[in-house]
């Protein structure tokens, strides 16, 4: 079977997911919830599915690797990873806003690689600098880490939204105080994910390059994203804030984050060049 | 039964009033029933107690993760490990790139950021380079075959490719870049006009070969990728004794008749430069000293947790009161829900 046409039914199952999600959060109907999270975990099942086949097919025609390599399998993953970071902190911190996010941001996100022109779905052979044992660890806890980071992000826009619009209002959106709890903890787990990332990148890079750090652009942007959640976990744990403040750091680092995906390679050039 | 309390000198009664959880209630159970009462609640929090017994009071102490404080510790001084790898890195390393001709030897590298050269005492030569591509036209393999010279002994051999330097002296080669340095072993297939017989020379630039059965030499004295009929072609050069020099074009592929001769240039080899760069950083262990600590100190904080529970019981009249004190490092809200349940049973007399 053809991944890509696995893909186009997760992407349909995760549109599918966001709208019932959503029908559960206006009518607040707790079986509504269960169904989409049932569409959810179907969804990423497939999806996974989809990456081993495209994983198993890269080496039918003999260039084989992890599909981690080009932009659209690099898209394909981040879809991947926000779906999997939400099912497994489901338990503690799911809800259906939560839910809807997830979903919507992961069908964007699937949507977009699938029809734009401007994303090559073929498996391409690795160039030499990618043909390392890195690549996997190294992709893998930068891409959960970005996945935790857009969670906790669409919570500080909800915790804002919750604020601006005061209590009574929007009696619909979790309480403010578990929106600034859920985006602390994903920021949390997030930031050693990132830390992890740009470990295994540096270690990656000492074999590749000759030096674990040359400021280059992607690496640069990767430590002041870096910073920014540092700054973060700082102003909560050191100085106890709390709110608005942390809503914005973390919007702030977000956007960071996407710079450091997206920005870095359309705007400034660097040897990161296949994202 | 032990008399003082691990990492506490004495008892210290402001626990009490100062912690993060505190909790004061009555009982008139007897004193065997509350100590008993009081082992099960701490059991229940995977805790072991450590019992003092006072005058008219009796203090139970537990603890347990007092070392997932350390992480945090950990993860701020790695960051010191990190900065001052990197500063060692600065002062006493180096980096820069060598370029080697096949064939030929080098022991300078071009430091990077036009800061000079280096000597490193030994040379490098570049026996073979080369590289593959995918049917796609990517690249797939750079590869230069490098053995180490130290005077005129090899000391070592072996490839580099991306992703798998060669290690010297504590030196790192990496394959960087490469490039066609020129064209070699030029095929020119000469024929003497008079007898038709053909010979094959091969030859570089500059050398000077004789031709077979006559007086004259031949050299190739230049090479260009289009001449003329857009062809690549070498400038050729005859040599004889007496004479002035005879100098044309003789291109790929077609005949060129001079002389006695008639010139054909049949095909010529590339020649590889490999870009090879070279670092050294001394202070590579040090900084993978900062990234294992960093990931321990974050594993310590993530999944272990400092808490801490103190329980007095007081004789008062008819009966006992009781006061509970806890800190905890993380998850407070879950553990004060935990506890409160555990006192609440605790109240009923464990019955419950």
């Amino acid at each position: 079977m053809n991944d890509t046409f696995l893909i186009s039914i997760v992407t349909f199952a995760y549109f599918s997911a966001a709208f019932v999600f959503l029908v559960s959060f206006i009518f607040q109907k707790k079986y509504m919830d269960t169904v989409a999270t049932a569409v959810t975990v179907a969804g990423l099942l497939l999806q996974t599915l989809a990456l081993i086949i495209r994983w198993i097919h890269s080496y039918q025609l003999g260039i084989g690797h992890a599909p981690l390599s080009n932009f659209y399998e690099s898209l394909v993953f981040f879809s991947w990873s926000i779906i999997f970071i939400y099912v497994v902190t489901r338990k503690r911190y799911g809800n259906s806003i939560t839910g809807i996010l997830a979903t919507f941001f992961s069908f964007l996100i699937l949507a977009y690689a699938s029809l734009s022109g401007k994303v090559d779905c073929q498996i391409q052979p690795l160039i030499p600098a990618l043909q390392s044992n890195w690549l996997i660890s190294h992709v893998i806890s930068s891409f959960l880490a970005y996945a935790c980071f857009a969670i906790a992000f669409g919570m500080s826009i909800l915790y804002l939204v919750k604020r601006r619009a005061g209590k009574e209002r929007i009696v619909l959106l979790p309480d403010a105080a578990v929106l600034d709890e859920i985006t602390y903890k994903m920021i949390s787990v997030g930031f050693v994910l990132l830390t992890l990332g740009i470990i295994t990148g540096a270690a990656w890079a000492d074999r590749a390059w000759g030096r674990y750090w040359g400021w280059d652009p992607k690496e640069t942007w990767s430590l002041i994203t870096w910073l920014i959640y540092g700054t973060f976990l700082h102003a909560r744990l050191a100085r106890g804030w709390r709110g608005i403040k942390m809503s914005l750091i973390s919007i702030i680092g977000f956007l960071a984050v996407i710079f450091t995906y997206l920005g870095v390679n359309y705007i400034l050039s660097g040897l990161h060049s296949y994202l | 039964m032990k008399l003082t309390f691990p990492g506490e000198r004495e008892i210290d009664d402001s626990v009490f009033t100062s912690s993060q959880i505190r909790k004061t209630w009555h009982s008139h159970q007897d004193i065997s029933a509350l100590e008993e009462q009081t082992q099960v609640l701490l059991k229940a929090l995977a805790l072991k107690p450590t019992q003092v017994d006072k005058k008219n009071a009796h203090y139970f102490f537990a603890e347990k993760g007092k070392y997932s404080r350390l992480g945090m510790v950990f993860v701020h001084i790695s960051i010191l490990f990190i900065l001052g790898g990197g500063l060692i890195g600065t002062i006493w390393g180096f980096d820069g790139q060598m370029n080697v001709v096949e064939g030929a030897t080098s022991d300078t590298v071009l430091l990077y950021g036009g800061t000079g050269t280096k000597k490193l005492g030994f040379g490098v030569r570049c026996d073979n380079f080369t590289v593959d591509f995918y049917e796609t036209g990517m690249p797939k393999e750079y590869r230069s075959d490098l053995t180490i010279v130290e005077g005129e002994r090899k000391v070592m051999s072996g490839s580099v490719r991306v992703n798998h330097p060669l290690t010297y002296k504590g030196l790192k080669f990496c394959q960087a870049t490469y490039g066609v340095a020129g064209m070699d072993n030029f095929r020119v297939v000469i024929q003497n006009n008079s007898t038709g017989k053909k010979t094959v020379l091969t030859l570089g630039l500059m050398q000077k070969v004789p031709i077979p059965e006559s007086t004259v030499s031949f050299a190739i004295a230049k090479y260009v990728p289009n001449q003329g009929r857009r062809k690549p072609a070498v400038l050729g050069v005859l040599l004889e004794p007496g004479k002035a020099h005879d100098i044309f074009w003789i291109e790929k592929n077609e005949r060129k008749e001079k002389g006695d001769f008639t010139f054909t240039l049949r095909d010529f080899d590339k020649r590889y430069y490999t870009g090879i760069q070279v670092s050294k950083d001394p202070g590579v262990p040090l900084v993978w000293t900062g990234f294992f600590l960093i990931l321990a100190g974050f594993i310590l904080s993530l999944f272990f947790v400092h808490k801490r529970v103190w329980l007095r019981i007081v004789a008062e009249r008819g009966g006992y009161e009781i006061s509970l004190a806890a800190n905890i490092s993380k998850n407070k809200k879950a553990f004060k829900e935990k506890l409160e349940g555990l006192i609440g049973t605790f109240q009923q007399g464990g019955a419950a």
